[in-house]
């Protein structure tokens, strides 16, 4: 009996091994290296990561169905995970498509985890650099090929508090990020704090949030043509330099974030509303949460300018891929196409005005990585509101979106990002020097780069 | 009264019936191992659930540790040591680990104290008892996303509650979450929130302390400080040697509090005192796709807590006191 019983331990482990083993990589991996685009859309596709569509994501997918006849479309509304999209890829359970943010494209491009899309442009004679912006394809484009269908670009600008900044006597012309000394006073005769914590913030730079734009507008790079890292490169302490300035104008980093955490941002008694900031660093979809607020707010906008006194923004957004061993890629990538044609954008800005007519709101039009349809939904929809300073508001977004660049491909880029914002808390808090910091965020992100890369 | 040890006549009759119907061996072994047969068929489900969720996942997580596993090829190269040397290399893997140990030992001590005080305060309440209970253990059901929502607000350095109320009492409160002398006892406190699991284990210890022993005390002087020191200490103290060793393993596996608060959004600063060993694991495994280095981190965790469950249980069982044992 216990020999039997020593036998049943010494075969338990190796029983384990076995199903660890049986249970590994049942995916049909590398199945879909050669995917064929060119065939006529058919069957089933799944598309996973399509949660909380709204009025223009449910009539771009309306329009999208109505195009591919022969397609059944099964979607899991479940948000992306990066963990779990990882482990559906490794256990064979493989969508057709997934929604997901550019800025995770690249790392998995260079995994092999999804397909380069080519081939299903050139299939649907679509010319990628025409139909997006082309810095907005610079987000998916990685060792020459273009790894997912972009759509959506909100472009970061400065917007204005007018309330504030007459009350301390400041022009637009001041919020000037070309001119550092001309916006450090401007912020500084806005600036008020009681008890040494800020009240009043004279210019919200959004330092860890947008920190990628402050160091190319200055001048600096994150990563070099093949999407290394390079955060050390001397061009990018500019930008942390000028971001520690204009916090330690307004009492210093650490209460300037604990009172930007503290914001209602999407509230009633948001920052704009009670006065909370002068100005502020933020991107194209916040002024839709300003706008039931426009009584109590007055607005106005400026562009983020580089070093050289230019508009500049940067790209951002979402994307569509197709992960390899998709087992309906050619469906996939011909309704992806379909969800971003200009028929399915207007049919999208038409949802949006029929939502505005019957909620209320006002229509600050649709950011949608596309030149054109950007351009026809502006003159369709985008009408005066009635107020001065929101009008201005809405037409500087549309005014600094062909002054956009991209933070950079990088399989690394999620690396590049947070070390990147390390660095900037890490000088900004007065820790380490600009030059130092951003030397320790290199060697971080160098080594991530490497282990992503490793296997490629 | 009943006597101890004195049979009641019904009790021997049933007895001696038993005993005359007792099978021959042989019936009785067969019987034993159909009852065994049985058993292990009842726990079966458990029995495969281990092998292939907790054992298999083990012995495959050991085999990639030894490996260079590409997912998208699903080929896993040998790579001998390289992986485990590579601990040693990564400054990263050091900084999590002390970063992690530095935690435990804030944490475990605080909890350990809270989460007793908690059950004395539950311990003393008569008329409503359950409503507490029921009130104290709710955080503990509270989704640790929504808890970090909430922290998030509590310990803003400039309008956060804590500080606020440290304001009463003249203090100016750090900066919890940007300062990072702060970051770790921030997570502390955030963690003190779902203590209740480890508060009930203690409440039902000082429920099973005699209360005659507390009287006898007092008869002979002893006052509060004392009674606490010399009953309820050692009464309780297999509780709180399992307690201990729990929170200690959980100290060391430490992610979501940290990872909600820092890590999880990229738009915001992750500073390297909120690295702790699971999260760079996870970082390693899912962000930076090198799963055979995130396997020999988590072997290396295994082994750490092994060997400081061992020297707890080797040490710490002394100072425990077992009634079974008198």
């Amino acid at each position: 009996m216990r020999r039997t019983r020593r036998a049943t331990v010494a075969v338990l482990p190796v029983v384990a091994l076995v199903l660890a083993a049986c249970s590994s990589g049942g995916g049909d991996q590398g199945g879909a290296a050669s995917a064929d685009f060119t065939g006529t859309p058919s069957g089933t596709m799944n598309g996973w990561a399509f949660d909380n569509a709204d009025d223009v994501g449910t009539a771009r997918m309306d329009h999208a169905a109505g195009q591919l006849d022969g397609v059944t479309v099964k979607l899991d509304q479940t948000a992306f995970d990066a963990q779990k999209f990882t482990t559906r890829l490794a256990g064979g359970d493989v969508p057709d498509v997934v929604q997901m943010d550019r800025r995770y494209v690249t790392t998995y491009a260079a995994q092999g985890l999804i397909l380069p899309l080519d081939e299903c442009f050139t299939a649907h004679d679509v010319d990628p650099d025409t139909r997006w912006y082309p810095f907005v394809v610079d987000d998916v484009r990685y060792q020459d090929k273009v790894w997912a269908v972009p759509q959506f670009y909100q472009p970061p600008a400065i917007l204005l508090n007018k309330r504030v900044m007459d009350a301390a006597g400041v022009t637009d012309e001041q919020i000037d990020t070309s001119k550092p000394d001309v916006l450090v006073g401007a912020l500084t005769a806005m600036y008020k704090e009681s008890g040494g914590v800020p009240t009043t913030l004279g210019f919200d730079p959004v330092a860890t949030g947008q920190a990628g734009l402050w160091v190319l507008a200055m001048g600096g790079r994150l990563t070099d043509d093949a999407g290394k890292p390079t955060l050390d490169d001397p061009a990018n302490t500019a930008g942390l330099d000028l971001l520690k300035k204009i916090a330690d104008a307004q009492g210093g980093f650490a209460k300037v974030k604990s009172f930007t955490d503290a914001f209602d941002t999407f509230g009633d008694a948001n920052q704009f509303v009670t006065d909370q900031v002068g100005a502020q660093v933020d991107a194209q979809w916040y002024p839709n949460v300003l706008s039931p607020y426009l009584d109590k707010v007055q607005l106005g906008a400026v562009p983020f300018k580089d070093k050289d006194g230019k508009p500049f923004t940067v790209t951002s957004g979402q994307a569509f891929v197709i992960p390899q061993g998709a087992k309906n890629p050619a469906a996939a990538c011909a309704w992806a196409l379909e969800l971003t044609t200009l028929d399915a954008w207007k049919a999208a800005a038409e949802a949006r005005s029929a939502t505005l007519q019957k909620d209320g709101g006002l229509n600050t039009g649709l950011f949608t990585g596309s030149p054109e349809a950007d351009k026809a939904i502006r003159d369709q929809y985008v009408v005066p509101t009635g107020n001065a300073g929101f009008d201005q508001v809405i037409s500087t977004y549309y005014d600094v979106l062909g002054y956009g660049k991209t933070f950079g491909s990088s399989p690394a880029g999620q690396d590049i990002e947070s070390e990147l914002n390390n660095a900037v808390t890490a000088t900004l808090l007065g820790d380490k020097s600009a030059t130092e910091a951003l030397a320790d965020a290199q060697t971080a992100a160098q080594r991530a780069y490497d282990n992503v890369t490793a296997g490629s | 009264m009943t006597q101890i040890g004195a049979q009641p006549a019904a009790v021997a009759d049933a007895a001696a019936q038993v005993s005359a119907a007792r099978p021959r061996p042989r019936t009785r072994t067969r019987f034993h191992r159909r009852e065994a047969v049985a058993g292990y068929l009842f726990i079966s489900p458990w029995i495969v659930g281990f092998l292939v969720f907790t054992a298999g996942a083990m012995i495959s997580s050991l085999v990639i540790s030894f490996s260079h596993y590409n997912l998208a090829t699903n080929v896993a190269r040998p790579a001998g040591l390289s992986n485990y040397q590579g601990l040693l290399q990564d400054p990263r893997v050091a900084t999590a680990l002390g970063n992690t140990l530095f935690y435990a030992l804030l944490a475990v001590p605080a909890e350990i104290v809270f989460a007793l005080f908690l059950a004395s305060l539950l311990n003393g309440v008569g008329r409503g008892a359950g409503v507490f209970r029921t009130l104290f253990y709710l955080p503990k059901m509270t989704p640790a996303v929504a808890a970090a929502a909430i922290f998030f607000l509590l310990l803003n350095g400039n309008s956060g509650a804590i500080n606020q109320g440290l304001r009463v009492f003249g203090i100016e409160g750090p900066q919890w979450l940007v300062d990072p002398t702060w970051i770790k006892p921030s997570i502390v406190l955030m963690q003190l929130w779902a203590v209740s699991g480890t508060m009930v284990i203690f409440l039902a210890a000082l429920k099973n302390v005699p209360r005659e022993l507390y009287e006898v005390a007092s008869l002979d002087g002893a006052g509060p400080v004392r009674r606490f020191v010399s009953i309820t200490l050692p009464m309780i103290s297999s509780a709180m040697f399992f307690n201990v060793i729990v929170l200690t393993i959980a100290a060391f596996q430490v992610f979501d509090s940290a990872y909600l608060l820092f890590w999880r959004d990229q738009s915001n600063a992750s500073p390297e005192a909120s690295l702790f060993y699971a999260v760079y694991l996870f970082q390693q495994a899912f962000r930076q796709f090198n799963f055979g280095f995130a396997a020999a981190m988590a072997w290396l965790l295994f082994v750490i807590i092994m060997i400081v469950t061992f020297v707890q249980m080797r040490f710490g069982n002394r100072l425990v006191y077992y009634e079974s044992d008198r």
